[in-house]
């Protein structure tokens, strides 16, 4: 594969005339392209904005509620990805506002890295229920089915949050401004579930889209990808991560999401209901479904039920519509040390990777309309 | 969580690994890679504690370079 430096030159080589806008939808690829300043090396016409890239970020806030709720009301061990415990919800005053100030009130709650340690703790102790609170798109759900599949013990329960990244893209596309001229897709996710998932942009949009990795060189070769093709007019899919991207891609790992889950059409905090792009536990596996054993502890009259924190832009940054720095409590209000919304809670949160990055000016006064009108 | 790293196999156990990467040893499931016959000394590419594809020796090695640039990055910012 030729260097970063080769692809950056061809890109400074394009003669680009109007603005291109390249939207990445996952938080690896904004981490790489904050890391290596890939903004401030690219020619100016090229926009890099970071999109629906973050699990945690868009994970319900009625569902992060629930968890909190089951921890405190049931007699449980809840485990949960670290990121989820300190994301925010909008409980009344006084009560535990994350599973984090759930613990510290007392109820048991343990951060985990990965569904086999979910495993373990269920197994040192059968007497005990133990609920793992699941969010995260397909590269993170697969494990969570491949765990079922294989078989969990009979005290562990799911509380599955599980997204599709595709769908979010493809609500995008067909809203009246998506905001964006081409796309690179996320490798990861292309890798578990094939690259042939993103082809729709292309033939349905007539967008360039190229899969990227996560080193600055197939990632630049996936931006000289997309720019080459609008300005020749030819339209493809590349992969330009074909060492771990492969045609099909994780077979197995597929059909072990088919058999534990199915799709349906589910909330993202902020944005509402995406058409097909939630996982729920199919009926088979209904006694490890921690929503089929236990009562709903869902509170519609809370305040801002569902909804970001009061002043938080989350969503917008989410779907690309503003840039980080332009919530108006970006870096003021909110930092990764005191995160008002789950944006700058995540690791793949847009708000932390640019502030992580180096990015400290709040843009809020300077900000533009919704980009969608640039 | 959403960042997969690649990682040497170290030891096999059914359908559980020992793995390496940088010193650092991680038990990591190979149940949804089990149609591949992999062997000590392979690398895969894991992700929350399970390997969700297997990766050439060299392309291990240039993904590390990166992850110990961002490494490097975040620990000053
Ligand atoms: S800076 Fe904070 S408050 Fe603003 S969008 Fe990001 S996470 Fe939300």
């Amino acid at each position: 594969m030729k260097d970063a430096a080769h692809w950056l030159d061809a890109l400074r080589d394009l003669d680009i005339a109007t603005p291109i806008r390249i939207m990445n939808v996952c938080g690896g690829h904004e981490r790489s392209i904050s890391v290596a300043g890939l903004r401030t090396a690219l020619p100016e016409k090229i926009e890099l904005i970071p999109g629906p890239g973050c699990p945690v970020c868009i994970c319900p806030e009625e569902d992060v509620y629930e968890a909190i709720q089951l921890a405190l009301h049931e007699d449980i061990t809840l485990v949960a990805f670290g990121d989820m415990l300190r994301v925010p919800v909008n409980a009344p005053k006084r009560e535990p506002r994350s599973l984090e100030q759930a613990k510290a009130a007392g109820a048991d709650i343990r951060p985990i890295a990965s569904p086999t340690e979910a495993v373990r703790i269920a197994n040192s102790d059968p007497a005990r229920t133990v609920v793992f609170f699941a969010a995260g798109f397909e590269t993170t759900t697969a494990p969570v089915a491949a765990m079922l599949s294989e078989g969990a013990p009979k005290n562990l329960l799911v509380l599955l949050s599980g997204r599709l990244t595709w769908p979010a893209v493809a609500m995008l596309l067909e809203s009246e401004a998506p905001g964006f001229d081409a796309l690179i897709a996320p490798g990861h996710v292309s890798t578990v579930m094939g690259p042939e998932e993103w082809q729709f942009v292309v033939d349905k949009h007539g967008l360039p889209a190229a899969i990227a990795g996560f080193r600055a060189d197939t990632l630049l070769a996936a931006m000289y990808s997309v720019v080459e093709q609008l300005q020749s007019g030819r339209r493809a899919l590349d992969n330009c991560y074909p060492e771990v991207v492969r045609p099909g891609g994780n077979t197995l790992a597929r059909r072990q999401l088919d058999e534990v889950m199915q799709v349906y059409d589910a909330n993202w905090r902020g944005v509402g209901v995406i058409p097909r792009s939630g996982y729920r536990l199919r009926e088979k596996y209904a006694a490890h479904d921690s929503r089929r054993v236990f009562r709903s502890y869902a509170d519609e009259s809370r305040k801002r039920v569902g909804e970001m924190p009061p002043g938080c832009d989350c969503a917008r940054v989410v779907l690309g519509k503003v840039y980080p720095n332009e919530c108006r409590l970006y870096g003021l209000a909110c930092t990764p040390r005191k995160p008002i919304g789950p944006c700058m809670v995540s690791d793949e949160g847009a708000c932390r990777i640019w502030w992580s990055s180096g990015y400290r000016e709040n843009r809020w006064e300077g900000r533009r309309q919704e980009k969608t009108n640039v | 969580m959403c960042l997969a790293v690649p990682m040497k196999i170290s030891s096999i156990d059914g359908f559980l690994c020992v793995c390496e990467a940088r010193g650092i040893k991680r038990e990591v499931s190979l149940f949804m890679l089990q149609d591949d016959s992999l062997k000590v000394g392979d690398h895969v590419l894991v992700h929350v504690g399970y390997a969700i594809q297997k990766v050439s020796d060299q392309e291990a090695a240039e993904s590390w370079q990166l992850f110990d640039e961002m490494l490097a990055t975040e620990n000053t910012a």
